[in-house]
């Protein structure tokens, strides 16, 4: 489904990606670990399409999309949620996920009518708001959502995309423990119903190990380790990582 | 030969007072990510001040050293009562206000000073002309580009060199985390604010002698100032320094060999500028 | 039927009552403001809808003035095909400045639409053998509807076709915002980064909204020409820009009945200050002020915000 091959990204003489060759398996989760600053959010962005590497590829389907942007790789099928929520706040909750399936489905230049583009998108946000559990707060700006909810309708939006591949970071980020319960669950439950392929950065390890096929461990850029749960508990490359550094 | 330095002179001139003021507003954005529509206003004030400065005291060198504190405060002034609360607000509302406020200060100025231009006359010491091997240059216009060069200098020494300029780099970063440290956010926010219109109100007072203090400058000069930081890049000291240059130069030669057509150099450049890098020469993409 | 249909449905019987209830000077007065109120909504359409802070929208409303202007001096054609070229021309010159100014966002695009409508503003002011320079175009006659139709030099005939133009585009503007595309727009302004990450470039929705308004505020200005009989640089100023902003914002921000009422509000304060001193703008601007300050929404804004909490 993905792969990367020799990617990197270096803004100036700081090296955030290195070297970062992996592949990930249609419908498998993976985990992308890593201490603070090792580049996962960085890697993400390559992997979108939002920064340009400065070396290396990354191929989509057997297709090289280095070359595109964001948008494009969007339409492809790559979906991503960011780290720091970012949604519309002044537009409904509804609106945000139609918007986004409007965005990638087509039909944006529609000036007049456009009532079928409209009435599509509609229904195809309210599945996936509903599978989110967030259809009751469908009409509330989502600016009025708390943070939880907030996460929830990113994922949402990148949902109802129906991607081939998802990009989660940092799903649960900020949430209190229930609400992290809660989402991944919907993260188990969307892998599941719709087949996706996920990649998940974290930084809950429980979530990690509850969730993930596989593992792949990022340190100052470079991949360091990668495999199993039980694989990556037991290695010494990573427990140094994370320990042998400062906290 | 005679002709091209003293062309080369002009366009250091112009470059000179531009500095002066898209320096200052180009700090505004850096620091307070906000576009002081009002910026130009400030210079015709310090020019129209500069004016009364020198009719009351027959002394330009007290006006050059009153004036600017004097625009500084008012411009810190309207910054703590108006800008301050408004911060949190998409960009859209600052830039609405800062737009409101020139339309305030310069209607202000024209009740005051009437629709005439006012003329000031360089102190005697500047007077006259120099000679340049062979070329008789305005004393006035030379001891301008000195003035900006000064300036300039001492800007760029001040932020990188004092405790203070540290921290107003700090907050330009990052001001939460400037903010956790220590520095008091709102109160360097007001400071760089009532600096950056010192120096647009220095840029005015210096220019009346070769301008004189008319109504039109003020808008005259923020556009030529935003042509200068969008070539530039906006929140860099040194991408308004190299956009005043090139606006300066553009505007001069294109003056001489192309007078009606002498601004669309200046847009054709910005143009270019823009085709290759919408953010300007030194500008952090958006 | 809900309350703001009722509304407007009543505000459009009451326009087409116009011509027999109100006086001549009255009619005028409506015309001037429901003109200032089309120029008004055609820059909410960048700036509410899509983000877009223009400083230079009226150079758009100039061009149309002046294009209609010529064509109703020179050609002596009927008010439609002045309205015409006024839109033309207008939205013409939109596509190259908007191509180049929309690559920028945010403080870089506010700015550069101040350059460049400066700079249409200095052609105007300087080239004397097609614009007249600074004295600009005078004598612009009010002709006829279409070759050999009713005369248009009544202050009835001439309200009812702006009255008419108005509410046709405001419909239309209402359905260009609640269409795909006006969606899309909205979510441009709300945030542009998470719309590229939803699959599309947000550059060429900005040009095509950029254009559009240019060209409803061409038709503003193609109406302004001959209804006040001239066309002057004055109307592509920086000043007249920042009067179609504080209209945008007194009235409400992304609402575009908004804008119109603010247009409204703006010249009749205009004219009742007036009366009193001759620096009416300096009230003006400390009212704009204080709205951007404490009321956001503009009238129409905090109307509905009130009006859903109530």
């Amino acid at each position: 489904m993905l792969e990367t091959r020799g990617l990197g990204r270096s803004f100036g003489a700081l090296q955030a990606v290195a070297d970062v060759s992996f592949g990930v398996e249609a419908g498998e989760l993976r985990a992308v670990i890593g201490p603070n600053g090792a580049g996962k959010t960085t890697l993400f962005h390559l992997i979108s399409g939002l920064l340009a590497p400065s070396a290396g590829r990354v191929l989509f389907r057997g297709d090289d999309v280095t070359a595109l942007a964001a948008p494009a790789r969007c339409r492809r099928g790559i979906s991503r949620t960011f780290q720091i929520t970012s949604i519309f706040p002044e537009l409904s909750v509804l609106e945000n996920t139609r918007i986004a399936v409007q965005l990638k489905a087509g039909g944006s230049f529609r000036l007049v009518g456009g009532r079928s583009v409209l009435d599509a998108s509609e229904r195809r946000a309210r599945e996936s708001l509903m599978f989110l559990g967030l259809a009751d707060r469908a009409d509330e700006p989502a600016s009025t959502l708390p943070h939880g909810d907030q996460r929830l309708l990113e994922i949402a939006m990148a949902v109802a995309q129906e991607p081939a591949l998802l990009l989660l970071d940092e799903p649960t980020q900020g949430l209190a423990p229930d609400d992290t319960a809660a989402t991944v669950a919907v993260i188990r439950q969307v892998a599941h119903e719709q087949k996706l392929t996920i990649i998940l950065v974290e930084h809950d390890m429980d979530v990690v190990f509850d969730l993930a096929d596989r593992i792949s461990v990022l340190h100052f850029g470079r991949l360091i380790a990668e495999g199993t749960p039980a694989e990556i508990r037991a290695s010494a490359d990573v427990q140094k990582a994370y320990l042998g550094g400062l906290d | 030969m005679a002709n091209l330095i003293e062309q080369l002179l002009n366009a250091l001139v112009l470059a000179g007072l531009l500095f002066l003021v898209s320096a200052g507003l180009s700090l505004v954005f850096g620091i307070l990510r906000v576009v002081n529509f009002a910026h130009g206003v400030f210079y015709m004030l310090g020019a129209y001040l500069g004016f009364t400065a020198v009719a009351v005291t027959g002394w330009f060198w007290l006006a050059l050293v009153i004036v600017p504190p004097a625009v500084g405060a008012l411009g810190a002034l309207l910054e703590a009562s108006t800008l301050r609360f408004i911060y949190r607000r998409p960009q859209i509302y600052q830039l609405l206000l800062t737009f409101g406020l020139a339309l305030i200060l310069e209607e202000s100025i024209r009740i005051v000073y009437g629709p005439t231009a006012k003329g000031v006359d360089p102190p005697a010491l500047l007077q006259g002309a120099i000679s340049l091997g062979g070329l008789l240059y305005p004393r006035y216009r030379l001891f301008l580009v000195m003035l900006s060069l000064a300036v300039g200098a001492a800007v760029w020494l001040f932020l990188r060199t004092t405790r203070a300029g540290l921290v107003i780099r700090a907050v330009a970063q990052n001001s939460e985390m400037a903010d956790c440290l220590g520095a008091d956010v709102a109160r360097v926010r007001t400071l760089v604010f009532g600096a950056a219109c010192a120096l647009a109100g220095l840029g005015g007072v210096a220019a009346a002698p070769m301008t004189t203090a008319y109504l039109g400058m003020g808008i005259g000069v923020i556009v030529d100032a935003f042509v200068v930081v969008v070539i530039g890049g906006l929140g860099s000291i040194g991408g308004s320094m190299a956009g005043s240059l090139i606006v300066g130069a553009a505007q001069t030669w294109g003056a001489f060999y192309l007078p009606e057509t002498a601004m669309v150099i200046m847009y054709a450049v910005m143009g270019a500028v823009l085709i290759f890098r919408p953010w300007g020469l030194f500008g952090e993409e958006e | 039927m809900s309350p703001s249909r009722v509304l407007g449905a009543a505000a459009l019987v009451a326009l087409a009552l116009g011509p027999w209830v109100l006086a001549r000077h009255q009619l005028s007065l409506l015309t001037d403001l429901l003109i200032s109120g089309l120029f008004a909504m055609s820059l909410d359409l960048i700036l509410g809808y899509t983000g877009m802070l223009s400083f230079g929208h009226a150079a758009y409303f100039g061009l149309g003035a002046y294009a209609s202007a010529l064509v109703l001096l020179e050609f002596a054609q009927p008010v439609p095909v002045a309205l015409a070229a006024g839109m033309l021309l207008a939205g013409a010159v939109a596509v190259p400045v908007g191509w180049l100014s929309t690559r920028s966002t945010g403080v870089y695009f506010a700015m550069l639409t101040l350059a460049f409508a400066q700079f249409l503003y200095t052609v105007a002011y300087k080239w004397r053998s097609l614009t007249g320079g600074s004295d600009g175009i005078a004598g612009v006659p009010k002709t006829e509807l279409f070759w050999g139709g009713p005369s248009l030099a009544s202050s009835q005939a001439f309200y009812l076709l702006a009255a008419a133009c108005v509410v046709l585009s405001l419909l239309i503007c209402r359905a260009i915002v609640r269409s795909p595309f006006g969606r899309a727009l909205q979510a441009i302004r709300e945030n542009e980064r998470r719309f590229t990450s939803l699959g599309r470039d947000p550059r060429p929705f900005k040009l095509v909204v950029f254009v559009i308004a240019a060209v409803f505020a061409g038709l503003a200005g193609a109406l302004f020409a001959p209804f006040r009989g001239f066309a002057s640089p004055e109307v592509m100023f920086w000043v007249f820009s920042g009067q179609g902003l504080m209209m945008v914002t007194i009235g409400g921000i992304g609402t575009l009945i908004g804008p119109i009422l603010g247009a409204m509000v703006f010249i009749l304060l205009q004219e009742i200050l007036s009366s009193y001193t001759e620096h009416w703008m300096i009230f003006t601007g400390v009212v704009f002020v204080l709205i951007v300050v404490f009321l956001p929404g503009g009238l129409v804004g905090t109307a509905r915000r009130l009006g859903v909490r109530g």
